[in-house]
């Protein structure tokens, strides 16, 4: 089971990762599980009917915006980065956040470097699988390092313009 | 006058200070692996070239004052080899850093609000704009105000850190394109509508490199306030749709192409009406702090004309083709805008000496409000002069060598570094350039011949603009020797075209030769005020190419 | 004939492997005759990474007064920039720089050279 980092309240915690990660072409376990899009597409609706907590893979060419309807009922979109370069997931992550108003855990799955951590936080997104093996500890003291930001995003920070006037 | 950083910009500074400091350090202590590394230092603009390591300094929308230039050359003689480079990016380039100093220098930089924060990576870059900002009369507004609305919006960007490829934004709100805004990932044209209101005209997909395109335009009016939102939505296509699977696709400009301009731009609007614009859009209030900062302050009600600016004109042949060439108009009466030539024929195009920097420095506070500017032809601008203090501000470049009254003439050759330091390079520039601006060194002779713009890159990745180059020179490797490609016919002013291909590429030491029977080649054929570039279009190909290849035969 | 490059982690400094020490002369650089040796120690220099940036081999041919490495980039890297004569290895001068400097024919990169050789 990989090791998972939460981001909650500022703070980053290890946690236990109660889901477990399915291939399309594996045999859905018992319990909670994470699956393709395409696959919940065409079996969500019996997943979820047996009572069991369902998270969706989203890869970054597919449309966060195909879940629109079903968020209310998954419990995580995992969006995946198949290279720490490839950036699409965090638009993916402030769509799901800001427009689609997403409330379930958003997770950043793939190659997630401890050097993106302070994008990542700012994007909405709130849990880490780490595939360099960073800590809780340098995770949040990446993602909290810097002292202002200056633009709005999924994290609710002040931007700068916004404390030069409370100033 | 200029943007002055406050207590949150220069804390951002210095928490990237602190954070490249541990980032080295862990990389020095093998903590981390060059591979692990280097994406963190290209991000801090840190590059490893053929003899040592590069550090690019940003230079926001290429606005310096005097504190920062001494500072750059304070920095370039204690940390490198007394002198630096500016590029056409209008950043400065420091060639022989040591990795063990960098995060002293980014220290250094950042007492006095510069930085190397997103001079390299797959990120916004620093944005460009109108060198003659704020003292051009042809502009409707300061553009700096705009470009430092975005140079802080896109600063660590969440989102937008990690994109298909690099990004650059150009922006000018004059009538006359000094910034090459069609050239740009985003070109910005600031302008008045029809009721008198400020508006961009935005141009997405320009850009060089292996697939030149110039930048059209996606909407006309774009109402000011809503230029972080609309950014925001033109990014966000990008980040989605732009091609990840070839280096060579990445750039915006493909993604325009490939979907058409009216498709791109109805894919913006769609992204852009779904956003919350007030999120993303910069408050008033913020804007108008921005804008006092750019307040004009400090001018002086002259007279429109210089006793003693006109005298010397009349009396002095150097000056008057000093004030031919160098000196602009302001939009104040009895000043001027000053060209320092960073191209003295035979030195390397952009290079400026420590010693320069601080002269200069002391000359921009003396003489031009404490201000300076980098075009990105590689010079140097002062960009408020007293007429009255020309003929001073004159001697002192001179002395210096920095009054080279060349700008815009067939010397004033923009070069990027190639292979005499760039990793990527197939072939040398710089002594190219140096070559051609020595057989034209003859003042006379560039004025006979007139605007005539050479630029040069030492490969496909055109840092040297060659595409749009009057002539363009390519260096391109043929089986392991350094050649070059000759184009003809290029513009990134407001007549942008790409240059086309004069014929085979020439080894080195025909290149000088090849320019020299272009040259006489304009000079036959040339009817009435033609530049170079007229003639060209005028008569085509055809009778240059023959010029140059006809010995060949 | 080959060299073994690289540049050096903290100051970015172009060096060379002589019997598992790196000295910044080309002159000093050892020259392998056979490959095996040659890769043996690239595989030794890619593990010192808190000294080093990518080591690699580069092809060395014999030219006028010695030796020289065959392709041009190599040789402005032994060298040093050639708008700037002052600056780089170049500056010290001496036999070796001589050697280099006058060495001709060329090729851009050791890759390349193997490439264009493989066809
Ligand atoms: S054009 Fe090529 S050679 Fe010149 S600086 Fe850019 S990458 Fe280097």
């Amino acid at each position: 089971m990989p090791r998972l980092i939460r981001w909650k309240d500022g703070r980053a915690e290890a946690a236990e990762d109660p889901f477990t990660a399915v291939a399309d072409d594996e045999v859905v376990p018992p319990g909670d599980v994470i699956i393709s899009l395409t696959r919940f597409q065409v079996e969500g609706e019996h997943l979820l009917g047996q009572g069991r907590q369902v998270g969706v893979r989203v890869e970054p060419d597919e449309a966060v915006e195909a879940l629109a309807y079903d968020l209310p009922r998954i419990a995580v979109v995992a969006l995946a980065f198949p290279k720490f370069r490839d950036g699409r997931a965090f638009s993916a992550a402030r769509i799901l956040r800001e427009r689609l108003n997403y409330a379930g855990e958003v997770r950043a799955v793939g190659d997630v470097l401890l050097e993106q951590a302070r994008f990542m936080v700012r994007c909405g997104f709130d849990a880490f699988e780490a595939a360099d093996g960073a800590t809780p500890r340098q995770w949040a003291a990446v993602a909290t390092r810097f002292h202002h930001v200056y633009q709005r995003a999924a994290d609710g920070r002040e931007p700068a313009f916004a404390e030069r006037v409370r100033a | 006058m200029v943007y002055a950083y406050d207590r949150i910009d220069e804390r951002m500074l210095a928490d990237r200070a602190a954070e490249f400091r541990e980032q080295c350090g862990r990389r020095l202590a093998g903590e981390i692996t060059e591979d692990q590394f280097k994406p963190i230092r290209l991000m801090n603009g840190l590059y490893l070239q053929l003899h040592a390591y590069m550090l690019r300094i940003a230079i926001p929308y290429g606005t310096l004052d005097g504190a920062k230039l001494r500072a750059l050359a304070h920095v370039a003689r204690t940390y490198d080899r007394g002198y630096g480079h500016f590029t056409t990016r209008t950043n400065l380039q420091l060639h022989w850093i040591k990795l063990r100093d960098a995060p002293d220098i980014l220290d250094e930089l950042a007492k006095v609000g510069l930085h190397a924060i997103q001079t390299s990576g797959n990120c916004i870059r620093n944005l460009t704009a109108d060198p003659h900002a704020g003292a051009t009369a042809d502009e409707v507004d300061d553009p700096r105000i705009w470009a430092e609305a975005i140079r802080q919006w896109s600063t660590f960007h969440p989102e937008f850190s990690f994109l298909p490829r690099k990004f650059k934004i150009a922006v000018t709100a004059a009538s006359q394109d000094r910034a090459a805004i069609r050239v740009y990932d985003i070109g910005l044209r600031l302008h008045r509508d029809e009721d008198g209101a400020l508006a961009f005209e935005v141009l997405v997909g320009g850009g060089l490199g292996r697939t030149p395109y110039l930048g059209p335009t996606i909407r006309e009016r774009l109402p000011v306030k809503h230029l972080l939102s609309y950014l925001q939505a033109i990014l966000r296509v990008y980040n989605r749709h732009g091609r990840r699977d070839n280096l060579w696709k990445a750039r915006i400009k493909v993604l325009v192409a490939s979907l058409g301009a009216e498709e791109f731009g109805r894919q913006v609007d769609e992204e852009w009406e779904a956003s919350d614009k007030a999120a993303a859009d910069l408050p008033d209030t913020e804007l108008a702090r921005i804008r006092a900062a750019f307040a004009p302050r400090g001018f002086d009600t002259l007279p429109r004309v210089s006793a003693a600016f006109e005298t010397l004109e009349a009396d002095d042949r150097a000056f008057a083709r000093f004030a031919r060439h160098n000196v602009k108009p302001h939009k104040m009466a009895g000043y001027a805008i000053v060209d320092v030539s960073l191209k003295a024929p035979g030195e390397t195009p952009g290079d400026c000496s420590a010693d320069q920097m601080d002269l200069i420095a002391g000359l921009a506070e003396r003489y031009s409000l404490d201000e300076v500017r980098v075009a990105y032809e590689q010079n140097l601008i002062l960009p408020h002069v007293r007429l009255d203090d020309v003929p001073d501000v004159w001697r002192a470049l001179a002395e210096a060598d920095l009054a080279t009254p060349n700008i815009g003439l067939i010397s004033d050759i923009i070069a990027c570094p190639g292979l005499d330091y760039c990793a990527l390079a197939n072939a040398r520039a710089i002594p190219i350039a140096q070559d051609i601006a020595r057989k034209f060194a003859d003042p006379e002779l560039a004025e006979t011949i007139g605007e005539l713009k050479i630029k040069i890159s030492g490969c496909i990745n055109a840092c040297g603009h060659h595409h749009v180059g009057h002539i363009g020179i390519l260096g391109v490797d043929k089986k392991g020797e350094e050649y070059y490609q000759l184009t003809l016919g290029g513009s990134g002013e407001d007549d942008a075209s790409i240059g086309q291909i004069l014929g085979p590429a020439l080894p080195a030491d025909k290149v000088t030769g090849a320019v020299d029977d272009l040259v006489a080649v304009y000079l036959r054929e040339r009817q009435g005020s033609e530049r170079f570039l007229d003639t060209y279009r005028r008569a085509g190909l055809a009778p240059f190419k023959e010029a140059v290849y006809a010995e060949a035969h | 004939m080959k060299a073994l490059t690289a540049n050096r982690l903290d100051d970015g400094e172009v060096v060379f492997w002589n019997a598992g020490a790196w000295r910044e002369a080309f002159v000093e650089a050892e020259i392998f005759e056979g490959e095996d040796a040659a890769e043996a120690a690239e595989a030794r220099a890619k593990g010192q990474i808190t000294l080093l940036v990518e080591p690699y081999l580069i092809d060395v041919a014999p030219v006028d007064g010695g030796l020289a490495p065959v392709s041009y980039r190599e040789r402005l890297r032994a060298l040093g920039p050639t708008n700037k004569l002052d600056h780089g290895k170049q500056a010290a001068g001496g036999g070796g720089i001589e050697v280099l400097a006058h060495a001709r024919g060329s090729a851009r990169s050791t890759g390349r050279v193997n490439l264009i050789k493989r066809k």
